[in-house]
């Protein structure tokens, strides 16, 4: 008699890997033979995980195609076996890997489009964190302003893009003709997070992803100004910083604006 | 008596879980319908790892929903009868959202999903040895423990049978449920798809399982490929199935219901018609069993 843990070795190399060891362990039955009926298992195996990518990265699907996202699907499969209990981070190497695995690294837009797509997932069922409201920065003392520190909301994560990418989601999002992929002249810089419920990203100006950087670093307002001062001129510069400090609070980008607020743990993650 | 199958330590309560009526199993795409409409449902069951998230809307959802209806856990990676060692931060995760939901009781299947770290997601079968049991037995002792509360296991569809299993299916599942103290979901759509696979009596396993530990049957859809039948979930409960589920009824007596669609997910009404097929049945055999009574 085989050990248990032999048997589910075989058992598991078989559907993995094809390898037909485990049809000694198993009968036919009346109607069909051992082959086809192990055979159920090892189809469910591919089209299981292929629809789990499929839905965790629709538009990068719909963007390639159906059978290019299947040679896809089942490159990944090969190279990264899940190895969470949750079928929820199956796909989270994807777009590293899509990155960096020829053809797929030959079109840079591809891991750019399906990093957006990764990170508004993980947007949206990311840790909760009530956001600071523009009544709570009003309530602040003027002579406090220049200390103040913020935290960026546990969802939001920074992005740069070197190709269209988020051109391409946003058509692809609205059942429109994606445009031809393209590298940009200037790295984009992409703000992902979600407010209330919903999973948002938008485009940053290069002086606003530089506050915005230099803000969830832990720099104080003042110095934010200084900052901005530099990047762009002194005139108005002030004006500038408050501006797109509104900005982080109207969309709820922020979960703290105090003196005291302790640095986000999650501020950047780059697409390269 | 290995120390592993000693009774358990902690206060577990001997009282079986309450009876809850007809439930369906919550989807995202029944969401809004749900909660704006306030459905004839009496509990729905969740999938636990759709929850075992960090945040956001799904769990808002379950947060507003556990406070208008009863709620049972059902998990598909607990992985029982893996011969891998326990995963312990799957374990947490699953006691947490338990704190959370405080569900009416915990389920999952009796299988395994992988092994050496892998996870195929997928309900595996296992060969019905005295090392299996054996096995089983002292993993479920240890969840229980853990969890500090019985665990519900489930009976799966398979497609193979193995050459060394020594016993029935429902031998195993019996025995099983006695030695390690648990409860058993009788899915009735899986007995049906694993006797017409393997060849074997619905009636047999239904009569070789032991009426005191089931506290949930699943009723769903299946697909016929070939001469065999695979456990899809797409499709509304078959005749054949609703026939057996009326003698399950008949057997078992009352015991809380859902009806499990997880592809090709119709409109709330559909399900909740669906759902008003089982409650007619139950009740039709209970009328009968009591005009049976009165004379």
């Amino acid at each position: 008699m085989t050990s248990l843990k032999e048997l589910q070795a075989r058992f598991q190399a078989g559907i993995m890997t094809g390898d037909d060891a485990a049809l000694n362990d198993i009968n036919d039955s009346a109607t069909e033979s051992r082959e086809t009926l192990f055979g159920v298992y090892r189809h469910a195996y591919g089209a299981r995980l292929v629809e789990v990518l499929s839905n965790d990265y629709e538009l990068t699907h719909t963007y390639l195609g159906d059978d290019a996202f299947a040679d896809l699907a089942r490159a990944y499969i090969a190279a990264h076996p899940s190895d969470k209990r949750n079928a929820r981070w199956f796909g989270r190497y994807l777009p590293e890997f899509l990155r960096t695995t020829a053809p797929f690294s030959a079109h840079k837009e591809v891991a750019e489009l399906a990093t957006l797509e990764k990170a508004l997932a993980d947007a949206f069922d990311g840790p909760d964190a009530t956001p600071v409201s523009m009544e709570e920065l009003a309530a602040i003392p003027p002579e406090d302003w220049a200390n103040l520190v913020f935290t960026a909301h546990p969802t939001a994560i920074r992005l740069r893009f070197k190709t269209n990418a988020a051109d391409i989601w946003m058509a692809l999002n609205d059942e429109k003709t994606p445009p031809a992929p393209a590298q940009l002249p200037e790295p984009q810089t992409v703000l992902v997070w979600r407010q209330d419920l919903t999973s948002r990203f938008r485009l940053l100006d290069p002086e606003e992803a530089m506050m915005w950087a230099e803000a969830t670093r832990g720099a104080r307002f003042g110095v934010l100004c200084e900052m901005v001062a530099t990047f762009a001129g002194a005139q108005e510069a002030e004006l500038r910083a408050a501006t797109y400090l509104k900005t982080w609070l109207d969309t709820g980008s922020l979960s703290c604006v105090s003196p005291d607020c302790a640095q986000s743990h999650l501020v950047m993650g780059t697409a390269h | 008596m290995k120390p592993c199958c000693a009774p358990l330590e902690i206060a577990l309560s001997d009282n079986k879980p309450p009876y809850l009526g007809f439930g369906l199993g919550l989807r995202p795409e029944h969401y809004d319908e749900i909660l704006s409409g306030n459905p004839n449902v009496d509990w729905f069951e969740v999938i636990s790892e759709n929850y075992m998230i960090p945040g956001g809307k799904p769990l808002r959802v379950l947060d507003e929903i556990r406070e208008r209806y009863p709620i049972v856990m059902h998990g598909v990676s607990l992985s029982i009868a893996s011969t891998s060692p326990l995963d312990l931060d799957y374990l947490t995760e699953l006691k947490r959202l338990a704190d959370r939901v405080n569900p009416k009781w915990i389920s999952d299947h009796l299988c395994w999903t992988g092994v050496h770290g892998v996870n195929l997601h997928d309900l595996l079968p296992i060969p019905y040895t005295k090392e299996a049991l054996d096995h089983v037995v002292d993993r479920v002792a240890r969840v229980q423990d853990f969890l500090g509360r019985r665990l519900t296991l489930e009976n799966v569809s398979s497609y193979v049978t193995f050459a060394e299993s020594e016993m029935s299916e429902w031998e195993f599942v019996s025995e099983l449920a006695t030695r390690a103290d648990c409860w058993l979901l009788f899915d009735v759509n899986n007995v049906y798809v694993s006797a017409h696979n393997h060849g074997f009596s619905t009636r047999d396993f239904l009569h070789g399982v032991p009426r005191d530990r089931i506290v949930q049957f699943h009723l769903a859809g299946h697909s016929h490929e070939g001469d065999h039948i695979v456990d899809t979930h797409d499709h509304p409960v078959c005749d054949e199935v609703w026939d057996f589920y009326r003698e399950t009824v008949s057997h078992f007596g009352p015991v809380s219901t859902m009806i499990e669609r997880d592809d090709n997910i119709p409109p709330l009404a559909e399900v909740i018609a669906e759902l008003d097929t089982a409650r007619k049945i139950a009740q039709d055999v209970a009328q009968a069993k009591q005009v049976i009574a009165a004379e």
